[in-house]
C-alpha cells in the first residue's frame, strides 16, 4: 500500500504553508530584512571532512524550488568550494569578504576534526576547519550543520574516531545550532529549513537535537507502508523489514511520505530506501552510525 | 628566476586538494617546472570498518565520496561476492548497471558544465552574481553570445543531472547514497511502470548528451586548440573495467586493460601487481612498498620529504592515469591524443556510450524473476572488487575474519590521478601533467585550473585512508 499523491500533498502543504512563501519570490523579504534589491540571503558553506553528499544531494532541489532558483534567485552563495568560480587566494577573499559584512547564514558540512589540532581538515593553507567554523560563526546570523557528519559527527565519528571528528552539536560558539541531519541530508529539508529562515527571520521548532520538527517530527515506523504487512524474510522479500534490521522505528524523518528524488514539486518522490527493500538504517540520528550498526540483521 | 604560485584551495573538485608550482622564465614565458599535489583531509575509514559486520561496508564505503557512491557500492558489493562465493542474478547485475550508469552521467555531466566550465567561459554580463563572481579571467575566455549559450546549457545541465539522480533512484532506492547494492544482487524489486518511467527520463537525458552536451565539448576543444597539447601526464592508461554484460564477469561494456604511452602498447592488468608507496607521503616507512591487501597505514607527522597524505599507488612501479580516457582508450573507442581537451572530450562521448548501453540493460530485465541470491556472511575469507569510478579504476580489499572486516583497503582513481612523486621521483600523474604548462598570470593561473579540473579530482576518495599527522609548513611565495 503506497501513499497516495493526496495525502503526500496534504503533508508537504502543511510545510509549504509553514514556510510562509514560495521560495524564488523571497527576494521581497530579504528586502524587508535590509539587504538590497538583488540581493539573496547571503550563505557562506563550509566543509569539514566532507564527502560532498549533501551538497550533491542539495543539487536535487525540485520540491522548494530548484538549484537554479536558489542560486539565481534566492541565496547569495559567497562561498561553496564546489560550485564556486575563485579558487585559491580569490576563493579565500570571497569568504573573507562575507565574514566582514557580516549576517550570513554558515552552513557547515562533514564533520570537524579535533586531533592533531584540527590540521586533519584544513579549509585554506593556515585556517583548520575548526578555527574556519569557530569564525566564521562569530558573525553569521545563522549557524546550521548540514548532513549527520555537519551536525553530530557522523559516519567520520564512528568509532573509534580516529581523528576526533565531531558536529556542530545543538550549541555552537555561542549559538543555537540548526541541524538538519541525513545521510545525505534530504534537499526539502535543507531548502525548506532555509526557507523558513528567510521567511520568518527565525528558526523553525526544533527538537532537543537541533533538527526542525516539521521534517523531523516522526519516526520513519509511524508513516511507513509497509508497517503491519506480513514481515519479509530475505532480501528483496515485500513486506516489513523488521527482521532485517529496519531501524525505521527509531530513526526520525518524513521519508515514507516525502520519499527522494522527487520528479517535480508537489509529488512524492520516485523511491526511498525501505521502498527499494533496503532496511532503513537511521541515518537520520545522533546515534548514526554506531547505535544504527549493523545495518542488517541476516543471519537468523 | 623561480616562482610559486599556489592554487590553495583548488576549488569545483570535490574534497580538499592543494596545488603548488614553480614556475621559471624561458624566453619570456613562465612555465611550470615542478609541481606538488596535496591533499589535506583525513578521516581513517580503514580504522572505522575494522570491527564492523561486512554488510555495512556497501553503505560506509559509500560515504568515501558523495559525488562517486554507486561506484564504491558496487565495489564492496563485488568484494563481499568475492568472499562470499555468490553471484548476483542477471536481474540483480543489470539493476545494478543502471543505477550505476545513471549516476556516471549525472557525473560527467555536473563536471563538464558546473566543475570545468567556469575555467573557460567569461561570464560577466550573464551571471555577475555569487557564485560565479569573483572569478578568474583570460583572454582565451569564450565571450559575448557564445558565453551566453553555454550559461544556458549550464543551467539547463542543474537540470539534466537532477534528473539523471531521479532515474538511477527508481531502482537505487535514493541518490545520492544507493541503498540497492547488497552482496548477491539488488534489494528492489521493480515493476513495468518503474522500467517505463526510467525509460522516459533516459530519453530525455541522451536527448541533451545527444544535442547539448556532446557538441559543446566539440566546440569547446574547437576553441581551446592550444589545450590538446597541455596536460599529458604520464601517457600511461590503466582501466579495471566496468559493467558487467554476463553473469561471469568476463564481458564488459568498458573492458579492463592497459596502455603502455612509451612503447604504444596494450597489456592486461594483475591486480597484483599494484602497490602503494609512501616516499613523500606522511606515512612511516613501513607502510610502503605493499600490496592493497596488506596494506598499513602509520603516520609519520614528521617525515622528511612529505607534502600529501595521499599514498602514491604504481603499477610495476609506473605512474599510471585512470579516468574516462583511459577507460574510452583501453576499450578503443577513443585514441585522439592524450591532453586536457582529450579528457573532457573522452568524459562526453563515455557518457553518450553508458547511456545507449542502458536502453539495452533496460529491456533485458524480467520483471517478476529474481533480483537477489543469498549466502551466509563466511566466517573468514577475503575478497576483491575491482570496477570504475566516473574519475577512474577504483579497488577494494576486503578481509573477514570472525564474521568481521578484519581489513578493508580501498584505492580511488583519484589516489593513482592525484598521487604525489615516488620513490624513484616520478611525479604523480596530476603532477606530471602540469609539468611545462605555460602561465600567463599567476593571479589567473586559469591554464592550472584547466588541466586539474581536467582530471576530475576527487580528494575525499583519494585521502579517505590517510591517517593524522601534521602537514610540512609551506610557504607562500607571492606571485
Amino acid at each position: 500500500m503506497d501513499l497516495t499523491r493526496r495525502d503526500f500533498l496534504k503533508g508537504a502543504a502543511a510545510v509549504a504553508a509553514a514556510l510562509g512563501c514560495e521560495l524564488p519570490g523571497v527576494r521581497r523579504v530579504q528586502r524587508a530584512l535590509g539587504a538590497g534589491d538583488d540581493a539573496g540571503l547571503p550563505v557562506v558553506w563550509l566543509q569539514g571532512q566532507s564527502c560532498s553528499g549533501c551538497s550533491i544531494s542539495l543539487m536535487n532541489s525540485i520540491e522548494y524550488g530548484s538549484i537554479r532558483d536558489l542560486l539565481v534567485e534566492t541565496l547569495d552563495l559567497e562561498f561553496h568550494r564546489t560550485l564556486m568560480a575563485a579558487s585559491g587566494d580569490l576563493a579565500v577573499s570571497a569568504a573573507e569578504d562575507a565574514y566582514e559584512a557580516g549576517g550570513y547564514a554558515l552552513i557547515v558540512e562533514g564533520s570537524i576534526p579535533l586531533g592533531a589540532g584540527g590540521r586533519y581538515c584544513m579549509l585554506w593553507p593556515e585556517m583548520t576547519a575548526l578555527d574556519g567554523v569557530r569564525r566564521f560563526a562569530r558573525r553569521a546570523s545563522f549557524v546550521i550543520g548540514v548532513g549527520t557528519c555537519g551536525a553530530y559527527g557522523g559516519l567520520v565519528a564512528g568509532a573509534p574516531n580516529p581523528t576526533r571528528a565531531r558536529g556542530l552539536g545543538t550549541r555552537f560558539a555561542g549559538k543555537t545550532v540548526i541541524n538538519i541531519p541525513g545521510c545525505p541530508s534530504h534537499p526539502d529539508w535543507i531548502v525548506g529549513t532555509v526557507g523558513h529562515l528567510i521567511a520568518h527571520g527565525s528558526a523553525p521548532k526544533l527538537d532537543r537535537y537541533g533538527r526542525p520538527e516539521m521534517f523531523y517530527g516522526q519516526q520513519v515506523h509511524r508513516r511507513c507502508p509497509r508497517r503491519g504487512t506480513p514481515a519479509a524474510h530475505t532480501l528483496s522479500d515485500s513486506g516489513c523489514l523488521r527482521h532485517l534490521g529496519c531501524k525505521g522505528p527509531w530513526a526520525r524523518a518524513d521519508c515514507p511520505v516525502r520519499r527522494w528524488n522527487a520528479a517535480e514539486s508537489g509529488e512524492a518522490g520516485v523511491n526511498w530506501c525501505v521502498g527499494a527493500g533496503s532496511p532503513c538504517y537511521g541515518c537520520t540520528e545522533p546515534t548514526f552510525p554506531d547505535r544504527m550498526s549493523p545495518f542488517y540483521d541476516l543471519e537468523a | 628566476m623561480v616562482k610559486a604560485v599556489n592554487v590553495s584551495p583548488m576549488t569545483r573538485i570535490e574534497g580538499h586538494l592543494d596545488i603548488e608550482v614553480d614556475i621559471e622564465q624561458f624566453n619570456g614565458q613562465w612555465r611550470v617546472i615542478d609541481a606538488r599535489c596535496a591533499g589535506v583531509m583525513f578521516r581513517g575509514f580503514e580504522t572505522i570498518l575494522a570491527g564492523r559486520d561486512p554488510r555495512d561496508a556497501t553503505h560506509y564505503t559509500q560515504r568515501i565520496c558523495g559525488v562517486c557512491p554507486v561506484s564504491h557500492a558496487m565495489a564492496a558489493s563485488m568484494a563481499m561476492e568475492d568472499a562470499f562465493d555468490v553471484a548476483a542474478p542477471d536481474n540483480g547485475r543489470l539493476l545494478r548497471n543502471l543505477v550505476l550508469g545513471a549516476n556516471f552521467i549525472q557525473s560527467h555531466v555536473l563536471h563538464f558544465y558546473h566543475l570545468s566550465a567556469p575555467d573557460y567561459v567569461d561570464t560577466s554580463g550573464v551571471l555577475d552574481r555569487s557564485p560565479w563572481i569573483p572569478r578568474h579571467t583570460a583572454e582565451d575566455m569564450i565571450g559575448g553570445d557564445d558565453a551566453a549559450t553555454i550559461v544556458g546549457h549550464y543551467l539547463q545541465a542543474l537540470e539534466i543531472r537532477r534528473k539523471a539522480h531521479q532515474m538511477g533512484a527508481i531502482f537505487g532506492g535514493r541518490l545520492p547514497g544507493a541503498c540497492n547494492f547488497v552482496p548477491g544482487g539488488s534489494t528492489c524489486r521493480f515493476d513495468r511502470q518503474q522500467i517505463d518511467e526510467f525509460a522516459a527520463l533516459l530519453t530525455e537525458i541522451r536527448q541533451f548528451i545527444d544535442e547539448v552536451y556532446v557538441p559543446d565539448v566539440r566546440a569547446l576543444a574547437g576553441h581551446f586548440t592550444a589545450f590538446t597539447q597541455l596536460g599529458q601526464g604520464p601517457r600511461n592508461l590503466l582501466a579495471y573495467g566496468v559493467f558487467d554484460l554476463d553473469a561471469a564477469g568476463a564481458d564488459r561494456l568498458l573492458a579492463r586493460g592497459r596502455y603502455e604511452g612509451e612503447t604504444d602498447s596494450y597489456h592486461d592488468v594483475d591486480a597484483l601487481k599494484i602497490k602503494e608507496y609512501v616516499t613523500h607521503s606522511w606515512f612511516t616507512p613501513v607502510c610502503g612498498d605493499r600490496h592493497p591487501s596488506e596494506g598499513v597505514t602509520e603516520p609519520d607527522v614528521d617525515k622528511q620529504g612529505a607534502y600529501s597524505f595521499i599514498k602514491a599507488p604504481r603499477y610495476e612501479g609506473a605512474v599510471y592515469e585512470l579516468g574516462p580516457l583511459a577507460r574510452m582508450w583501453v576499450n578503443g573507442d577513443y585514441r585522439k591524443g592524450i591532453s586536457a581537451i582529450h579528457r573532457i572530450e573522452a568524459r562526453a562521448l563515455e557518457a553518450k556510450k553508458i547511456a545507449d548501453a542502458m536502453v539495452g540493460w533496460l529491456e533485458q530485465l524480467q520483471v517478476g524473476q529474481a533480483v537477489y541470491a543469498h549466502a551466509a556472511t563466511p566466517t573468514a575469507a577475503t575478497g576483491t572488487g575491482l570496477t570504475e569510478a566516473p574519475r577512474g579504476a577504483l579497488g577494494h580489499w576486503l578481509g573477514i575474519e570472525e564474521g568481521k572486516i578484519a581489513h578493508y583497503q580501498v584505492i580511488t582513481p583519484t589516489a593513482w590521478n592525484a598521487s604525489p612523486t615516488d620513490g624513484l621521483e616520478q611525479f604523480g600523474a596530476i603532477e606530471d601533467a602540469l609539468i611545462q604548462t605555460p602561465v600567463r598570470d599567476s593571479e589567473n593561473p586559469v591554464e592550472l585550473m584547466r588541466i586539474v579540473h581536467s582530471f576530475d579530482p576527487c580528494l575525499a576518495c583519494a585521502v579517505h585512508m590517510a591517517r593524522p599527522g601534521r602537514r610540512a609548513r609551506r610557504i607562500h611565495v607571492a606571485g
